[in-house]
């Protein structure tokens, strides 16, 4: 699934520049860095509360599709910069990350 | 033939999490950082030689090894510290400027910070390791031309940094924007 389209359906924010012809392969929900480095895989979306720089440090490592930053949380403009920078996109929504897993689920994310 | 894609070659084994836990000289502006499964750092001041140690922080992370499935082979990264994105260094240092020039390259530099050794010496990731680490996490990526490359500290980053912007977990329980 394209990450336009999920963000569409999910009415998601861009923060970022376009990027979001990317396909979408799964779904990692975590706010510790540590365990994105070594448990999301790569193409899959992020979903975390963390607005750090080191989010978008561990993201670029593995090589996730994008970010979902969830409940209504809004990275500082540096780390935006930075996502920008690494290809990497990041979304802003007000959900929960239960409720944004879930969303992701009736769209066809597995 | 199946179809399915060749399992990775490399494999994160061995995952044990715990704390990095940050001691501060008293007196002094030196700091070391050590990793511990215990969630209890020791919090009073201790005296080790002629410098006295008082309890500076602590952060989640974990430790780990990599397996090598072709060769069975189980290589230990128990001395990294942390990694640290190039992008995370402070604006016209040699890291950064460095990163920038890779980026034009699309290649991401990580800089691999590990533990002081037993005797207090500053430490270095061997870079035969670091081969290891670099190939585990480039065969990991799907965008194309993309590269990783995680280089030792050759920029003495251990004794300047803030371990707050290494790629660890500080400040997991007080994630809220700062005022």
């Amino acid at each position: 699934m394209k990450l336009r389209e999920i963000a569409e359906k999910l009415e998601l924010k861009p923060l970022t520049k376009d990027l979001y012809d990317k396909d979408v392969t799964g779904v990692y929900i975590s706010d510790m860095v540590s365990d994105v480095i070594a448990n999301a895989h790569a193409g899959s979306l992020l979903v975390t509360a963390q607005i750090h720089n080191n989010v978008i440090a561990a993201a670029n490592l593995v090589d996730v599709a994008a970010i979902i930053v969830a409940q209504g949380k809004t990275p500082t403009e540096d780390v935006v910069k930075m996502a920008d920078k690494a290809e990497l996109a990041v979304f802003a929504t007000p959900l929960s990350r239960w409720q944004v897993a879930t969303r992701l689920y009736e769209v066809g994310l597995r | 033939m199946t179809g399915q894609p060749a399992p990775p070659r490399y494999q994160m084994v061995n995952v044990h999490n715990g704390y990095v836990i940050i001691e501060k000289e008293v007196g002094g502006h030196a700091a070391r950082a050590y990793f511990s499964t215990e969630p209890v750092p020791p919090k009073e001041e201790y005296r080790e030689g002629s410098r006295i140690w008082k309890y500076g922080g602590m952060a989640q992370s974990f430790q780990f090894d990599i397996l090598d499935r072709e060769t069975g082979t189980v290589t230990p990264f128990r001395e990294m510290l942390g990694l640290m994105y190039y992008g995370c260094a402070r604006p016209g240092t040699d890291l950064r400027r460095l990163g920038e020039l890779a980026h034009e390259d699309r290649i991401s530099i990580y800089v691999a910070l590990a533990y002081e050794a037993p005797d207090g010496s500053p430490r270095q990731m061997p870079i035969e390791k670091l081969s290891i680490l670099n190939r585990a996490f480039n065969e990991r990526l799907r965008s194309a031309e993309k590269k990783i490359l995680i280089v030792p500290d050759c920029f003495g980053l251990y004794n300047e940094l803030s371990h707050g912007e290494i790629m660890i977990d500080f400040g997991l329980t007080a994630m809220e924007e700062e005022a």
